[in-house]
């Protein structure tokens, strides 16, 4: 039917014409005029409905067809797409290159990297050139002077038994070991004893070895552990030692050296009925700066303040605050409570 | 909010509260840091869910506004009394009264009628009106007369009818749910952007747990190693990147709107980028939708009549005697009128109270002899007897306008054979001559001519009445026609045609260049479809179809290889007997194809044959019944001024001056988008190695973290997003539209050398880059790579108050602490300062940034600004928020990196140039993304 009037229809003679010329000169009326096209027209309606259930029909289709696939068959597939991507045997192809092309990448790569490190590696060098390893270049982020309690036994809350050695064992040989550089024999044989009360500053080049002053141990008096080799921990009144941190180029202002001073933190001031210090003048002395850095202030040995705890409140926990006082100390920093001040607790158990 | 990276990023904040409740579990007070993280994770992802979300609802939102649905109001016979309700009010068996205007309630059979015709060209595709009567005509519904269809407009005359079908059960609503049930397809960028997603998402994943293990076998807490695990998939993910994509689209969205695409789904504008098969309406998408007069015969002579938009050019010769009598005719015997009140409008513009052939003659004559209404009114009409489909021609006696001539003047037209039969002379110059064989013959092959060219022909003749038989009191009777219709004076013939834009010949070429294939799928007469798709060039002017070939070798259609016709005219007869294989056939070994006399439903057919076939297909459609097709089909397309509610609503865009040509606009718009957003993606890509490689060298090699997650997030989500949008704006690199269209399976919108470049060039360089600023910072504050290297634990123990750096300074925790924020923010500036290179380079992925001008694209200047401007604000306006954990840089911290930031730019030139030296090359198939 199909191919009858194609060919029909295909020769453009004038017989052709007519039917169509025919329905061009209806002007707008029914179209229908020719019994041929009524018979197009009318196969193109019957066509339309059942187009709902062929396209019905052709989703149930579809379905049996998923449904006919098993599940594995299609991993299957995507395995052995996979490997194929892998490593294909036919073209000896891995990653869908071809070897050739697989060592140009590695080698493109291997250059591009290298010269990437020739950059980073020239960068860095020129970079360490131009800072000094004696002298660091800014120090105000370490500014102001940190502070550091010892013994330092991971915590800062000293809870101890008098009368069991084992709770405060440790703290002795913290101290001890901690205090072994500034045995007095050391002290005399590598520092010098330089003029207490002003600065110990020695001028030069920067590259030049500096000389330090001399801390000894017995300073530290009762808090030596030359007489008392438990550091008070026997008896319960504790010696705890302080430490500035070092910063190189600080310096206290003249004449009024950096003191330390310890109370209660909160509740009743009278927990804490006295402390000793050591040295006697709670400071430490102006001779011991300017720090100069490690490279060239080799024996530096920082200046220690030991408090000794003679009397205080047994058998309950005691909040200490120890805070630096003088010119250009800070010691109320919100963020940080370790600058200018440290705050430990007490917990001696008779 | 679910699905691809939201998916990660909740997995990640779930992480960040689990960690903070095993370590909640474990020590009484842990940082709430974790928690903050997770909350901030969250919210990131539901954010960029609702910006998402309000993106897409703002463009359907323009689409709502579209469509003002005015409720529909019924005149119903209930209780033997008239009532207006809604029509949805409407039962089975109710009494509706339709009038001319109204659109038919519900399927209604109808009771009776008075000169009823119905529009059905919604339901059907037939543009000619329905008449309509009471009787049953056909088994088929949609072919008896008496039934009229839900959502079809009644033209003219009055009907009462019985309602048989409401809603969904209407013949429409049927439609609307196979509309429906034709399944949602992924568009092509959802598919692209999926594909993108699962490699990040994989990288992220693998590179995860990778350390994941790594740091547990280094000895690190699992709880540590979960955080790391988070804070390497937040670094990995592009948080900001979907959010980019969507506000890119909707850009793209904006400017096809104002060339005349409305775009309802956003990703659907890619989708038009990548289509390689339209399938085209004709009339009104391709042509002007309205009869217009293309050529004219008399004195033996074809002219050609002007018939582009504005008409304003007619040049034919209008010296001869003939004209004069022709323009005569075709003024008066013509019962078209203008509208009153248009005087200011232009003529073309005018609305006429006529049929489309009527009116066509009546613009025509306008144009060309003046004021017709003042000419009819001068040669008064005293009889008429109208067009019908018996008689073919149409007549009207008019009394003429010269004084002293007392005849009356007959004039007729219609179809010319009719009008020749009717005729015994002819007018060739003015002068009467007696109508021989060889005038005939030259007649005969001027309507074959013209017939050919598929236009509607029409024949004019004339006669002036004797004055002695006809005096001026004659009182002429139409019905009994006492007047003579034969032995008239033929004048000319005059042929129209539906013409095409004038746009469109210029498109459709753009879209061969393009590699776009353009199917015209019409309801019309083949020959007259081949004719519209000849002019506008769908079938190239040296293509024949089969039938071609074997009209030229004079041999039958069967004996044709038909492998040897470009071009192929299918019927809708042909394609009703088709299986899907032979259609593919025809598809596949065909470039230049016209369906002709389709029904809408074959469209459907056509665009599954398409899709058969591996192709991207845009189909237009206005109809009702166009809606499956349009839903079918990646890309629907509706007709604005034209096209249905139905319609509208199943395309994924509105075509708003029903002009293909802007289609084609729209395609330069959406393969132009495709690029940026490789662009894009390829710029956003990058920073991920960088903000990746701290977490890493910080597990395997203990440096303290060189950047944090939070930072991370406002690189992301701060610094980047604008220069990100902005890459959108950027220009064509070269002709767009003289390449194929994508490879669906083949060209992926990220592809290997795509992520690769980024992740391994870019990326790394721009993390080396950082790195570099990054040692500086903390080597200057005391910290020598030396002594960073495996100090993370101490760094990070909250206890050890004096950590000793290089210099022999000792820290406190927060000084450290500080330091480490300072290396954040330093880490985070070189990041912006290289992603400003990053932005530049990525202007091109081929030609040098210079070839495309480094200033032509001022939205990128804006990005680079907005990108300093955010980072200045983070780190000296926030720089003391702590919980932002930005510090206030010093300043010549910004400009270490910018080496490195100039390195990246020439090293991406020299790739390019590599690239334009040798196309093809391995260096190209490997670099050029």
């Amino acid at each position: 039917m199909r191919r009858q009037l194609r060919s029909r229809r295909a020769p453009t003679l004038p017989h052709g014409y007519r039917f169509r010329l025919d329905d061009q000169d209806e002007m707008n009326q029914n179209y229908l005029a020719d019994e041929e096209e009524e018979a197009e027209e009318e196969a193109q309606m019957v066509a339309m409905p059942n187009l709902e259930e062929e396209e019905k029909e052709e989703e149930q289709k579809e379905e049996e067809e998923v449904q006919d696939q098993p599940a594995d068959n299609t991993w299957w597939q995507k395995l052995q797409l996979i490997s194929e991507y892998l490593w294909d045997p036919e073209q000896r192809m891995s990653l869908a290159r071809t070897g050739q092309s697989c060592s140009l990448i590695l080698v493109i790569y291997f250059l591009f990297y290298a010269s990437l490190a020739a950059v980073i590696t020239v960068c860095m060098y020129t970079l360490f050139l131009a800072i000094s390893p004696y002298l660091p270049t800014f120090t105000e982020r370490e500014k102001p002077p940190g502070v550091m309690i010892r013994p330092f036994a991971q915590s800062l809350n000293f809870n101890f038994n008098v009368s069991e050695p084992d709770t405060w064992q440790h703290y002795v040989i913290s101290l001890n070991g901690f205090l072994q550089g500034y045995n007095d024999s050391l002290q005399e044989e590598m520092n010098v004893d330089c003029p207490p009360g002003q600065y110990f500053i020695q001028d030069g080049e920067e590259e030049e070895d500096k000389k330090a002053c001399q801390f000894k141990r017995s300073f530290l008096k009762n808090c030596s552990g030359l007489e008392d080799p438990t550091f008070g921990y026997s008896t319960g009144q504790p010696c705890i030692l302080l430490k500035m941190n070092r910063i190189v180029g600080f310096r206290p202002e003249l004449g009024d050296p950096v003191k330390v001073s310890c109370k209660v933190q909160r509740g009743d001031e009278n927990d804490i009925r006295s402390i000793s210090y050591y040295p006697e003048s709670a400071s430490f002395d102006l001779r011991y700066y300017p720090y100069y850095g490690k490279l060239t202030h080799v024996n530096y040995t920082s200046p220690l303040v030991a408090m000794h705890f003679t009397d205080v409140v047994k058998n309950q926990v005691v909040p200490v605050q120890c805070q630096l006082k003088g010119k250009g100390i800070i010691n109320d920093v919100i963020n940080d409570r370790f600058v200018g001040r440290v705050i430990f607790t007490l917990n001696i158990e008779t | 909010m679910v699905g691809g990276f939201s998916i990660l990023l909740w997995i990640g904040a779930v992480l960040c509260w689990i960690a903070y409740g095993i370590q909640y579990s474990n020590n009484l007070s842990p940082s709430l840091d974790n928690v903050y993280l997770g909350v901030v994770l969250a919210v990131v992802v539901i954010l960029t869910g609702v910006f998402a979300y309000y993106q897409e609802a703002k463009s359907t939102n323009i689409m709502a506004s579209f469509s003002k649905m005015i409720p529909q109001q019924a005149l119903v016979i209930r209780d033997s009394q008239k009532t207006t309700i809604p029509s949805e009010q409407l039962v089975v068996g109710d009494i509706v009264e339709i009038k001319g205007g109204d659109q038919i309630p519900a399927d209604i059979r109808l009771l009776s009628t008075q000169g009823c015709k119905v529009d059905n060209s919604s339901l059907t595709g037939e543009s000619e009106p329905q008449s309509r009567s009471c009787d049953f005509t056909h088994e088929n519904p949609l072919e008896t007369k008496n039934i009229a269809f839900y959502s079809t407009t009644c033209l003219e005359g009055t009907a009462t009818g019985v309602v048989i079908n409401t809603g969904d059960r209407t013949i429409i609503g049927q439609i609307a749910s196979l509309a429906s049930e034709v399944g949602n397809e992924k568009t092509p960028i959802a598919i692209e952007i999926e594909h993108f997603v699962r490699i990040v998402a994989g990288v992220a994943i693998s590179i995860g747990f990778l350390f994941f293990i790594i740091s547990v076998s280094m000895k690190y807490a699992v709880l540590d190693s979960i955080i790391f695990l988070i804070s390497i998939i937040v670094a990995n993910v592009p948080e900001g990147l979907l959010a980019t994509v969507t506000v890119t689209l909707s850009l793209t969205a904006k400017r096809m709107a104002k060339k005349n695409c409305l775009v309802k789904n956003l990703e659907a504008v890619e989708t038009l980028g990548s289509t390689s098969i339209i399938c085209s309406d004709k009339t009104g998408t391709l042509t002007q939708n309205r009869m217009t007069v293309a050529h004219l015969w008399f004195d033996n002579q074809i002219f050609r009549a002007d018939t582009s938009e504005a008409q304003s050019n007619q040049t034919f010769d209008q010296s001869s005697g003939t004209w004069a009598s022709f323009s005569r005719i075709i003024s008066l015997c013509n019962r078209a009128e203008f509208k009153p009140g248009q005087e200011n409008v232009p003529i073309m513009k005018k609305t006429v109270i006529g049929d489309a052939s009527e009116t066509a003659l009546l613009k025509f004559s306008e144009v060309i002899s003046g004021d017709v209404m003042e000419i009819r009114k001068r040669n008064h009409k005293v009889a008429e007897i109208p067009f019908n489909s018996t008689n073919k021609f149409q007549v009207s006696i008019h009394e003429t306008d010269d004084p002293g001539d007392k005849r009356f003047l007959l004039v007729m037209k219609g179809a010319p054979e009719r009008i020749l039969e009717r005729c015994s002379t002819i007018m060739i110059n003015g002068q009467e001559q007696p109508l021989d064989e060889s005038t005939a013959e030259a007649f005969h092959t001027a309507y074959m001519e013209l017939g050919g060219m598929g236009e509607r022909v029409l024949g004019f003749c004339h006669l002036y009445l004797p004055a002695d038989k006809f005096p001026e009191t004659y009182s002429f009777d139409t019905d009994t026609m006492n007047f003579p219709t034969s032995s008239l004076c033929f004048v000319g013939l005059l042929s129209m045609i539906d013409p095409p834009r004038s746009t469109v010949p210029d498109a459709v070429t753009k879209c061969r260049s393009a590699g776009i294939k353009v199917i015209m799928v019409t309801g019309d007469h083949p020959i007259t479809a081949k004719a519209i798709a000849k002019s506008v060039g769908i079938i190239s002017a040296n293509s024949e179809t089969v039938e071609d070939i074997a009209k030229r070798l004079n041999v039958a259609v069967e004996q044709v290889n038909k492998r040897d016709a470009r071009a192929a005219v299918v019927t809708g007869m042909e394609l009703s007997g088709m299986s899907p294989g032979q259609l593919d056939e025809i598809l596949a070994n065909h470039s230049e194809i016209v369906f002709a006399r389709t029904s809408p439903q074959q469209k459907l057919f056509i665009v599954e044959g398409c899709q058969r076939l591996g192709a991207v297909v845009a189909v237009t459609g206005d109809g009702v019944n166009d809606s499956p097709a349009l839903k079918k089909a990646d890309i629907g397309i509706a007709m604005g001024i034209s096209g249905s509610d139905a319609a509208k609503n199943a395309a994924d865009m509105v075509l708003l001056d029903d002009n293909f040509a802007s289609i084609v606009t729209g395609v330069e718009e959406g393969r132009l988008i495709f690029d940026n957003l490789k662009k894009t993606i390829a710029y956003t890509l990058t920073k991920n190695i960088a903000e990746l490689c701290p977490f890493l060298i910080y597990i395997i090699i203990g440096i303290p973290l060189p950047m944090g997650t939070i930072t991370i997030l406002f690189i992301d989500l701060g610094t980047d997003i604008i220069p990100s949008v902005a890459l959108a704006y950027e220009k064509a690199e070269s002709d767009i539209m003289n390449r194929k269209p994508r490879h669906k399976k083949k060209d992926r919108l990220v592809n290997a050398p795509l992520a690769l470049y980024s992740y391994l060039h870019i990326g790394l360089m721009q993390a080396v880059g950082a790195f570099v600023v990054y040692f500086t910072v903390y080597a200057q504050a005391g910290f020598r790579p030396s002594r960073l290297i495996g100090l993370r634990v101490q760094w990070e123990k909250d206890d050890v108050n004096d950590l000793e750096d290089s210099y022999g300074q000792e820290w406190t925790r927060y000084q450290r602490q500080y330091l480490e924020w300072t290396g954040y923010t330093a880490f985070f500036a070189a990041i912006t300062i290289q992603q400003i290179a990053d932005v530049i380079i990525r202007k091109t992925r081929r030609n040098s940034v210079f070839q495309q001008g480094l200033f032509r694209n001022k939205v990128i200047w804006v990005g680079i600004a907005s990108q300093i401007i955010i980072a200045l604000i983070l780190s000296y306006g926030l720089g003391s928020v702590t919980a932002l954990s930005f510090t206030v840089l010093r300043a010549q911290y910004w400009f270490v990196v910018v080496p490195y930031a100039i390195l990246i730019w020439v090293y991406d030139e020299i790739r390019k140039l590599f690239i334009r030296l040798y196309p093809g090359s391995w260096w190209d198939k490997n670099m050029y993304y």
